[in-house]
């Protein structure tokens, strides 16, 4: 039961990252490599700005929310911003060449953060209260139940948004056919920018709530989740914003049965070799639909 | 298209051509003045320092530096060696392998006739050879990695204690305090496995059982699955190896899993950051084996006032080793009466009982110390900052 619990703490993180790459890929077809990086510039957009007002070790959660959307909106207009000069000129460009291009983005973010804030490990200033009860055979603290909380509300207003809005139809129908989509009369660049900044926001949401779960962050915290969220995403189905809830939750469980059956050294080994299993034998994903290749 | 393509083949050959010169120019700078330091017997003696003074360990180098510089201060003030003065070049490592050769290249063209330097273990390794054939002795005083003097050159000595001595200071302190159960956590790297693996076969010598060995991978945030076990497990005592980053993490996750032991952690976790990340109240089981810094030496307050008045700051950690690495090479020249390579070195390894902050210094037939100088350390609640607890000396 502890392992389940684990899993599903490491899997709300990787999946509200994992939303932001499929979704992107859903629409555009690219790889955001940047991703794990904006997630990691939401972590020290919290930092900064509980710095600069000099906040510290007071665990409030009103306070966390606060901070926390102010870093969404923070890392969701960076990821607008990333978008119009990095990816839209070369829309029309071969895929490899965005696929190099968002990696360049990535390294750009990690080492200016690394310039601006130094390379060393900051530790973040506000806590979640994690004074522990034990609970059907599990040790439950108050900080994972605020976060599981936390994700589950920001992934129930995003599928709301993409279900019953204008906006969420609109990026459906860029995502099943750019071209025709335009000629129905939708502006395809603000889409595009609209879903950079959902993306980006709930990276940036879910790096604030690790800052606070953690307590650690540090420029290249961003590296390694973002590779998960992407195995996270190919698990459940890329493109397929069901399939990156479903995909991070269980790539969670995974790793936590899985360091806890082969020892921690072996739980990104044990990850990755799923990604590897699932390109192999079921490269669409457990719930992605078989895309017929429009050429 | 094509002639862009040719200008960077151009440029790519131009500098291909250049780095070849580069590297053939600094071969030939450290081969040409193989004897040039060690023959001179007149005029000042210049001692050479490696140290990082960029980077992330940056602060350190300014510590070494000043100890170092106080010493030389001290022994010019008292005449120098034999009417000669001394003089100390510092060059920076940036605690980086490749930038750490380059500037043993210089200090050797440069004549320096001894080494007091040394921080980074990875960046003074390939340092070694370079000063061995120069014929240059090295007196390191704070790079630690048996690595250092498992060559067996001639001119290595060690005066900051090494992993085994420190893991013998953590299996020291667990005797000590009647603990029979140990665990030990490390991360993988080279320092870490190689603290961890002494610690394990010194508890084991010392009839302490060792509940779970554990490796982590670091940079990842979430350990839970270790904080799992050591809370079914409960060790009495476990021994952290890493870096204070996951020290940090380990030491809250376990806690909050309801692991209620003791921790220790190796001298790479003692920085004030570790408390940081743990979070307040998460520290007071926390204990560290380190060496020891200036506040923690009882009657060094004459030295520290000196060292300000010098640094115009505190002293911080590997400034006493600094100082001492200088005043051990200083007494091994004037023992040698000469700054030939065999006759210093003869005269380091003749030293008995000679007096430093970290205890009287004799050198092991390995070249390291005979005494670790390792501490327990504790961290006090209102600061976060690592202090004395208990100096094992008893």
């Amino acid at each position: 039961m502890q392992l389940i619990w684990n899993g599903l703490i490491v899997g709300s993180f990787y999946a509200l990252v994992a939303l932001g790459y499929s979704m992107v890929y859903g629409i555009i077809k690219l790889l955001n490599f940047a991703h794990g990086d904006i997630y990691m510039l939401g972590a020290f957009t919290g930092f900064a700005t509980l710095s600069a007002f000099g906040i510290s070790s007071e665990s409030s959660i009103p306070l966390l929310l606060v901070i926390m959307l102010l870093s969404m909106v923070t890392t969701g207009l960076i990821g607008v911003g990333i978008e119009r000069i990095a990816y839209r000129p070369l829309r029309r460009s071969p895929r490899l060449a965005v696929l190099i291009t968002a990696i360049g983005v990535s390294f750009t973010l990690e080492y200016a953060v690394r310039q601006i804030f130094g390379p060393n490990p900051e530790a973040f200033p506000v806590r979640l209260e994690s004074s522990g009860f034990d609970f059907a055979g599990m040790r439950i603290t108050a900080a994972q139940i605020v976060l599981v909380i936390i994700a589950g509300v920001l992934m129930l207003v995003l599928a709301h948004v993409v279900e019953r809005t204008r906006q969420g139809r609109a990026m459906r129908a860029i995502a099943l056919d750019p071209q025709g989509a335009q000629l129905m009369g939708i502006n395809v660049n603000r889409v595009i920018a609209t879903v950079f900044f959902i993306g980006s926001a709930l990276a940036g949401a879910a790096g604030v709530m690790a800052g606070a779960y953690y307590g650690s962050i540090d420029f290249l915290m961003g590296f390694m989740i973002g590779l998960k969220a992407f195995t996270a995403a190919v698990i459940g189905g890329i493109g397929n914003l069901y399939g990156a809830m479903l995909g991070g939750l269980l790539l969670g469980m995974l790793e936590s049965f899985g360091s806890a059956w082969f020892g921690g050294e072996w739980r990104d080994v044990f990850s990755f070799a799923f990604l590897i299993l699932f390109l192999t034998f079921k490269p669409t994903g457990l719930l992605g639909a078989r895309v017929v290749e429009r050429m | 298209m094509k002639t862009r393509t040719q200008r960077t083949r151009q440029i790519l050959a131009l500098a291909a051509a250049t780095g070849v010169l580069l590297a053939a120019a600094g071969c030939s700078g450290g081969l040409g003045s193989d004897d040039g330091g060690g023959a001179d017997q007149s005029g000042t003696i210049k001692l050479g320092m490696l140290a990082p003074f960029s980077g992330s360990e940056s602060a350190f180098g300014e510590y070494m530096q000043n100890g170092a510089q106080l010493a030389i201060d001290e022994i010019n003030a008292d005449g120098g060696i034999d009417g000669r003065k001394l003089e100390l070049q510092v060059e920076d490592d940036a605690c980086d392998a490749t930038a750490a050769v380059s500037a043993a290249n210089k200090l050797v063209t440069e004549g320096v006739v001894a080494s007091v330097g040394g921080y980074c273990s990875g960046a003074t390794l390939p340092t070694l050879p370079i000063f061995d054939e120069a014929g240059i002795p090295m007196v390191i005083p704070a790079a630690n990695s048996n690595e250092l003097v498992k060559q067996g050159l001639p001119g290595v000595f060690l005066i900051n204690g090494t992993g085994t001595q420190q893991a013998a200071a953590a299996v020291a302190y667990a005797e000590k305090s009647g603990m029979k159960s140990v665990a030990v956590i490390d991360d993988a790297t080279a320092y870490s496995a190689d603290l961890a693996a002494s610690f394990v076969t010194q508890a084991t010598e010392a009839g302490l059982s060792v509940s779970f060995e554990a490796t982590v991978t670091p940079g990842e945030n979430d350990y839970a699955a270790v904080a799992t076990q050591l809370a079914s497990e409960k060790p009495e005592l476990v021994y952290w190896t890493g870096y204070y980053q996951e020290g940090g993490l380990i030491v809250r996750q376990a806690t909050d899993a309801g692991y209620a032991g003791a921790f220790l952690v190796g001298d790479g976790s003692v920085d004030a950051k570790f408390a940081e990340i743990a979070g307040d109240g998460y520290t007071d089981n926390v204990l560290g084996t380190f060496t020891q810094t200036p506040d923690m030496i009882e009657g060094a307050d004459a030295w520290i006032a000196d060292y300000e008045k010098l640094a115009g700051a505190a002293p911080g950690p590997y400034s006493t080793q600094s100082y001492d690495a200088v005043r051990v090479i200083a007494q091994a020249i004037e023992d040698a009466g000469s700054t030939e390579f065999d006759e210093v070195v003869a005269a380091l390894e003749g030293l008995k009982d000679f007096d430093t902050f970290a205890g009287p210094l004799t050198f092991t037939k390995d070249h390291t110390l005979s005494g670790g100088g390792f501490v327990i350390v504790g961290i006090d609640p209102a600061s976060g900052a690592f202090i004395l607890e208990d100096d094992l000396q008893d």
